[in-house]
Parts: C-alpha cells; structure tokens; sequence
C-alpha cells in the first residue's frame, strides 16, 4: 500500500515537473481544452442546435473526427506485427509509443461520441445489465463493446511493460504474449465494426458498398503510422529515446502497401458507382463534382486526391521515403489527405442527398470546430502525460520503488533471540542457548541496551580452557557488529559480507535488541522478492 | 503484498471514475433541476423493464413537471396495443392536392416544436411525367398561392411504420421498438440521442429535437400518450406514432381527419372487411422503396379510374 501511494507520487511528480518548454506546451494544450470544453458548455444549454447538423445530416464533423481516429487506433497493430510476431527489434523498441497512441486516440474516440450525443447523461443506457444494451443488433452496441475493449487491452499491455520496466525487469512475455496477440484481430475489428456501423445501413447507398470495411482497413494503416513516424522522430529529438532510422524506413515502407491498397480499393469503388450510374451514385457525384449547384465538398475531395497520390509515390520510392524531408512530407499529406477522405469524406456524403432526396449542404459551425479541437487537445494533454512519464521509465532515469528497495531488516528479522544481563553466569548462558536452540545471545544493561554479544564458540572455548564461576559480561564480543531495524535489505548484505559474520543482531533507535539477521535470511527473503 | 496492490488499485480507480462521474454529472446539470425528480428521472428504467405500477410513478412525475411547464393539467396516457389489431395506412396519390393540413393537423395534435420547426410530415412535390421514383428530383419546400398546381403531383410521407424497421435494429439502447399492433414507438426518456436511427431510416421520417422544443401553452394539446405525443426534450429522437393516442382508443389519426378531399385512409390490417384492406385488394398499390425490405405498412396507390 505504502508502496502503491509512493509510485503515485514518484508518477505525478514526474508528469508534474518539467522544463518551460513543457509547461509552455501544457498551458497551450491546456488553453485549447478549455476553450473546447466552454463551447460544450454551451452546446449542453442550447442543445446540438449549435451544430450545423440538422435532420437530413444528422452525423457531422464530430463522427468525422471519431472515424478517423478509430482508423489512429487501429493502426497500432501495424507496429505489434512486426514487433511481437516477427520479433523485428528495431520497432519491438517503439511499440509502446504506438500503443500510447493508440489509447489516446481511443480516448478521443469516446469523447467525440460523448459530444455527438443528445442525451450525454443517459449514456450508461448503452450498458449491459445496467442498461439495455442492444446487443447483437445493433453495430453501435458491437463499437462500445469493440471500442473499450482495445482501450483495456492496450492499457493493460502498455501500463504492465512500463510497471516491469520501472521496477527494473524484463516484461513476462507469458502475461501479455496472449494480450499482444489478442490486440492484434482485434484493431482490425474496431476498424471493421465502425466501418459495418455505416456499412448495414441499406438506407444510405453511399456506405452500403462491402468494400467499405476494407478500404476503413487500407487507410487507417496509413494516417495512423504517418503521424507515428511524426511523433516518433519528435521523440527522438526531445528526449534520450533512440529509435533507429530502420524502424522509421521500415513503417514508411509498410504504408505504401497500405497507400497502395488504399487507392486500389477506392479506384474500384470509384469505378463501380460512375459507370453503372444508377440514382445510388448522386452521393459519389455530390462528392467529386457536386450535385445541382451544390459542391462543398469538391475542392476538399480533390485537395485529399491528390494529397494522397503524391504521399503514395513519396512512400512508394525507397529515395523518397528515406529522406526525412521527402518522407515528412509525404507524413503530412498521408495524414490530411485520409483525414478528409475518412472524415468528412465519408460522413457527408451519407446523407447527402438525404433519403429523400432533400440536398442540404453541411459546413461545421466555429462551436464544433471549437469542440473538436478541445477534443483533440485532451488527446494531445493524455499523450503527452503518458510520454513524460513512459520516456524515463523506457531509458531507465526513473525506477520506482518495489518491494526488495522497501525491504528491511525488521521485515526479514528472526524475533527469536537470546537477551541476558552483564552478570549472568556462563553455566546459565550455556543452558540458555542450548535449550532454546540459538547459536548467540545479546547482553544487554538495565535499559535492555546492548553493550556486548556472546557467541557459542565463545562459551565453549571459555569453558574448555578455563574453570566456571565467570560472568557474560567476561566473555562477551563488543556490540561493533549490529544492524538498525530501518537498514534496507541491500545494505545487510554488504555489512554481513564485510564483517564476516553470519548472523547480527538487529537494534531499535532505542540501542535495543529486537532480533536477528543470518545471510539465509538475506537469501530467503530476495528468493521470494524475485519469485513475485 | 502484490496481491494487497491490486485490490487498493482497484479502489482508487473505482473511486476516481465515480468521483469523475459525479463531477461530469455536476457540470452538465442546470442547477434549476437539481432536485428529486432530476434524480428519479436520471434513474428511470427501460419503458418494458417497469411495472405497471412504476410505470404510473414515472407518468405522474412526468404530468407534474409538464404541468409546471405549461402551467396546464396535461394527462398522460398507457394505452396498450389492442389484441388482434395491426395499424395500416393508405394514401391515394390521385388525390392529394399537397395542402400540408395533414402536416398542420398533426403538429397541434402531437404537439411538434414551433421553433424550432418540427413536422413529422413531408409533402414532396413532383412534376408530372418524369422520372418520380427518384426522390432526388422532389421539393419539399415548394410555396405556391394555391395547390393542387398544373403539372404537379404530391406525395406525403411520414413513418411508414415498417414490419421490419431498420431504425429498431440500429438503436444500440433499444429506445425504440415495435409495438404488437405495428407501431414502432420511442421512449423519450430511455433515447441517448445518438441518432443512429435516423441514419438507419429510408424514409427520412425521424426527426431530432436539436434544441428544447418550444411550444406556446396554449398550443398544447393535453391529451397525450407516453409513447406518442407528450412534450418531448431538448436531445431526443420523435417521429409519427400514426397518433397512437388516437388510434389506440379507437379513433382516426389526426392527419386522416385532416385531409381535405379524403386521401388517407386508416385502419386494421387484420380485419378483412377495413377500408384499408379494401384499397390493398381493389387498387393497385405500392410501398416506399421495397427494394429495402423494410416492408412498411404505409400503401400508396392511385385510386382514378376506379
């Protein structure tokens, strides 16, 4: 317990303390937060009515957003394949950068349904047992389950690697080996579950195309490993973490896969909807050339187009993607190009035009955009927390406190001793020792003080060479060789080994005698520490 | 001691996420309301999951804060689906002439938002002779001096009350379901607002309540059911009920008794001799969008020619 309250304070200090710079970013991030959350204020009196959604697109800017973080999140199994299936060490060394993000972006996720909802109180209706969760008909009810799940798994991997690595060990690959594997299907189904959320709707013809959940897959795998070739080179320059170039070369080379795919996949719907040309392709039409005067969207659907094509040959030449400017670029494109694409892309044009054929135009208002960036800020507030504390556990600056650092040596003490006075005669000293089976005695004064000890051997050479009628206080050692209760495991060793004794008594502040330390209970007790 | 660790862990966050809870629930409650009934309110259960008995508890909290509202007895009615019944509706295009009393006739008998403007009814106006089916070439906000216009036709479209509604099997907090006599109902006070139902519907019937719904109190209509139309909230989902405070006591639904030259037509799918039963066998009808197998029991037909 003690333990636990320490860390604590040793964690918070850590995320607490830091340079100008930090501060400077945290009041900044704080700021946004704080700007969002008086905008939410605010949309909670008026009511969504601050949005600009309305009844024939009744989803916006904040399902945009939510979207395309789940398609963040997913993509941290990018990194867990390589790491942990094909033990590839240059990206096993980051991984837990990516499964941080991971969490933050899930975080995000849930805070962009959270402000999405009419009834934001009544949220715990959604629940099992407690509520009437509408399980396993509706796919949103599949997304909360699907959705908390990968948040508990990834915290549970991430905060269990850095407890190992705080406390100074190797992680047990047998208490998460089943964990990473796990996470690993199932990224891929919070990707596929939000995409099958839009994707059941025969309602909406733009999203009810089987190549929806596939194409959610291709580009979540590559926004989610560009902005962690971002994060991770910030990473590298601001703290001692070193991530090798390999690591960085490799997951650009992983996205143009993925880029690749991706723009295969959306050919093939683009295709699909332009020639065949029914009336379920006037969303597609609304998307790319606008529909009846009314054309939002174009510029922004172009603007990702050719973001995304130029990012896929930046990614795809082996010059291009390692050369970091090349390569960052190719990054930012990646990152705007999906956003739009994956965002409001794909949203609006579900419901334009609506079931009814009804075009209403959707151009978020300041308030939601407002919201989203407050939103976006308590991602970036988690990330960052979680770095400043994971940095230093990861290069080995912090360790907490475990057990054998707390261990002492009134914890491990034998109580079982021997105390006598100055002037107890040796016959009853001997008497004393063998009938209570002790190798020494304590001698003490008036006050139970130690002023001498008196060893076996001592009793028996005494009792060999000379007559009986002596005294303890005749024959005892001088108390030079006695340890404090509050003395921690590591130090008794050292006094043991360099007195070379096997056994010392251990005192109280008072100079009292309380008990005993032998080397075998040094080793039992660090047997057991290492056994947990 | 490792075992010790866990439990205490367990606590503080059991202890924080509680805490946290409070405080969001603090800040996200009006003060005004921060009494008893918030809190009854807060907890009410699953509309099915209530005893009749708490059910009556919740419908006389509900009436009380109504009354304190509008500053009028508003009554609240249970009404349960009544056996062997199964609500169908008809709507005979070659007669209607796109007036909107139907969309009037119901807003002051479901009590719809003034302001924001709420209508459970869309009329859509097409021009004869082109392609109509495609929704897309309609106009909703068409605003003549008078109707019925040359050259057009209407086509008004509200819940079609589908056998197979795709908005119940989306609502993830099972808010909104099916009655046994076919009316697909909502519980205001269990909807989370998410809106996926709305996304679900083909027919663009379901309308949010993006602000409090403002309506004079005058303008209320106090005979209200639970299900259909008493006042509703700021953040939920409503929609048509084909006037389940109506039909359920044997009357017509208002829009039936709105209409002006007797284009709608009411009545029990299973009683063979209804005239809603006459128009499916003697006219040639047709559903919205069957392509979708929602299968709706709304049935447009044209009833010309005889």
């Amino acid at each position: 317990m003690v333990q636990v309250i320490r860390n604590f304070f040793i964690a918070l200090r850590q995320i607490a303390i830091g340079d100008t710079k930090y501060y400077a970013w945290i009041l900044f991030l704080s700021f946004l937060v704080a700007l969002g959350g008086s905008a939410y204020i605010g949309q909670l009196n008026k009511g969504l009515i601050i949005t600009a959604m309305r009844d024939q697109v009744s989803w916006g800017f904040y399902i945009s957003n939510f979207t395309f973080l789940v398609g963040v999140a997913a993509a941290a199994v990018l990194l867990v394949i390589p790491a942990y299936l094909y033990n590839f060490k240059p990206i096993k060394e980051i991984v837990l950068f990516g499964e941080l993000l991971a969490i933050s972006a899930i975080t995000m996720c849930i805070l962009f349904i959270m402000v999405d909802m009419g009834q934001p109180l009544r949220v715990w209706h959604i629940l099992p047992i407690i509520g009437a969760m509408n399980f396993p008909a509706s796919l949103l009810a599949w997304d909360v389950v699907v959705l908390n799940g990968y948040l508990a798994i990834n915290t549970v991997i991430a905060f269990y690697v850095l407890y190992r690595l705080s406390i100074g060990k190797e992680y047990k690959m047998s208490v998460i080996g089943p964990l990473i594997i796990l996470s690993i299907p199932w990224a891929v189904s919070i990707h596929t579950v939000t995409a099958f959320l839009y994707n059941g709707l025969s309602a909406r013809p733009f999203w009810n195309a089987s190549i929806l959940a596939p194409r959610f897959l291709a580009s979540a795998f590559c926004s989610g490993p560009a902005i962690m070739l971002i994060l991770f080179q910030i990473i590298r320059k601001l703290s001692e973490v070193e991530i090798e170039n390999k690591a960085i070369f490799k997951i650009a080379e992983l996205i143009a896969y993925a880029m690749g795919i991706n723009l295969f996949l959306l050919g093939a719907e683009v295709f699909k909807e332009f020639y065949s040309g029914s009336i379920h392709s006037e969303p597609i039409k609304y998307l790319y050339f606008g529909l009846h005067g009314h054309n939002n969207l174009v510029p922004w659907t172009w603007f990702a187009t050719v973001l995304n094509l130029s990012a896929f040959f930046l990614f795809l030449f082996p010059k291009t993607r390692e050369n970091f400017i090349t390569l960052n670029m190719a990054c930012i494109f990646v990152i705007i190009g999906v956003y739009i694409e994956k965002g409001m892309g794909l949203i609006i044009p579900g419901f334009i035009p609506d079931t009814l054929g009804e075009i209403y135009e959707y151009t978020p208002t300041m308030q939601e955009i407002v919201i989203a960036v407050g939103i976006w800020a308590v991602g970036a507030l988690v990330y960052t927390f979680m770095l400043k504390l994971a940095i230093p556990v990861y290069t080995g600056r912090l360790r907490f406190f475990s057990r054998a650092q707390m261990v002492t040596a009134r914890d491990i003490m034998s109580r079982r001793i021997a105390s006598v006075l100055p002037d107890t005669s040796i016959d009853e000293l001997a008497r004393l020792l063998v009938s209570r089976h002790l190798p020494d005695a304590a001698v003490v004064d008036q006050n139970n003080k130690l002023i001498g000890t008196v060893s076996e051997t001592a009793i028996i050479s005494r009792e060999v060479c000379r007559s009986t009628g002596k005294k303890a206080s005749d024959i005892m050692s001088p108390p030079d060789a006695a340890i404090t209760e509050d003395m921690k495991i590591q130090e008794l060793g050292g006094i043991l080994a360099d007195r070379r004794v096997d056994r010392l008594f251990v005192l109280n502040k008072d100079n009292q005698p309380i008990g005993s330390v032998s080397g075998s209970d040094i080793l039992k007790a660090i047997e057991e520490i290492n056994r947990e | 001691m490792e075992h010790d660790n866990r439990k205490s862990r367990g606590l503080n966050r059991r202890k924080f996420l509680s805490g946290a809870a409070l405080g969001l629930a603090g800040l996200a409650l009006p003060l005004d309301r921060a009494d008893a009934s918030f809190w009854e309110a807060f907890f009410q259960k699953h509309f099915r999951e209530m005893s009749d008995a708490e059910i009556g508890k919740v419908i006389s909290r509900l009436e009380k804060e109504c009354e304190k509202t509008y500053k009028k007895a508003i009554t609240i009615g249970n009404e349960k689906a009544l056996p062997g019944v199964l609500f169908g509706y008809g709507l005979d295009l070659s007669r209607c002439i796109g007036c909107r009393r139907c969309v009037y006739g119901c807003v002051d008998e479901n009590n719809q938002s003034i302001d924001p403007q709420i209508h459970w009814i869309t009329v859509l106006r097409f021009r004869k002779g082109e392609k109509w089916v495609d929704l897309e070439n309609s106009e909703k906000y068409y605003n003549p001096d008078k109707v019925p216009q040359e050259d057009y036709f209407y086509m008004p479209v509200q819940c079609q009350q589908c056998e197979n509604p795709p908005c119940v099997k989306v609502c993830p907090t099972q808010a909104t379901w099916k009655d046994p006599d076919g009316i697909v109902v909502i519980d205001y006070n269990w909807c989370i607002g998410c809106r996926y139902c709305m996304a679900a519907c083909p027919y663009g019937a379901r309308r949010f309540n993006w602000a409090a719904p403002n309506r004079p109190a005058e303008k209320i209509n106090p005979k209200t059911h639970y299900l259909g139309n008493r006042p509703r909230f700021k953040g939920v989902v409503e929609k048509c009920t084909f006037c389940i405070q109506r039909t359920r006591v044997g009357r017509y639904p208002a829009c039936v008794e709105a209409c002006p030259v007797g284009a709608r037509k009411f009545g029990n799918l299973l009683d063979p001799d209804s005239e809603i039963r006459y128009a499916i066998k003697h006219k040639r009808v047709f559903r919205l969008k069957e392509d979708l197998n929602t299968n709706p029991k709304f049935y447009y037909f044209f009833a010309y020619g005889k």
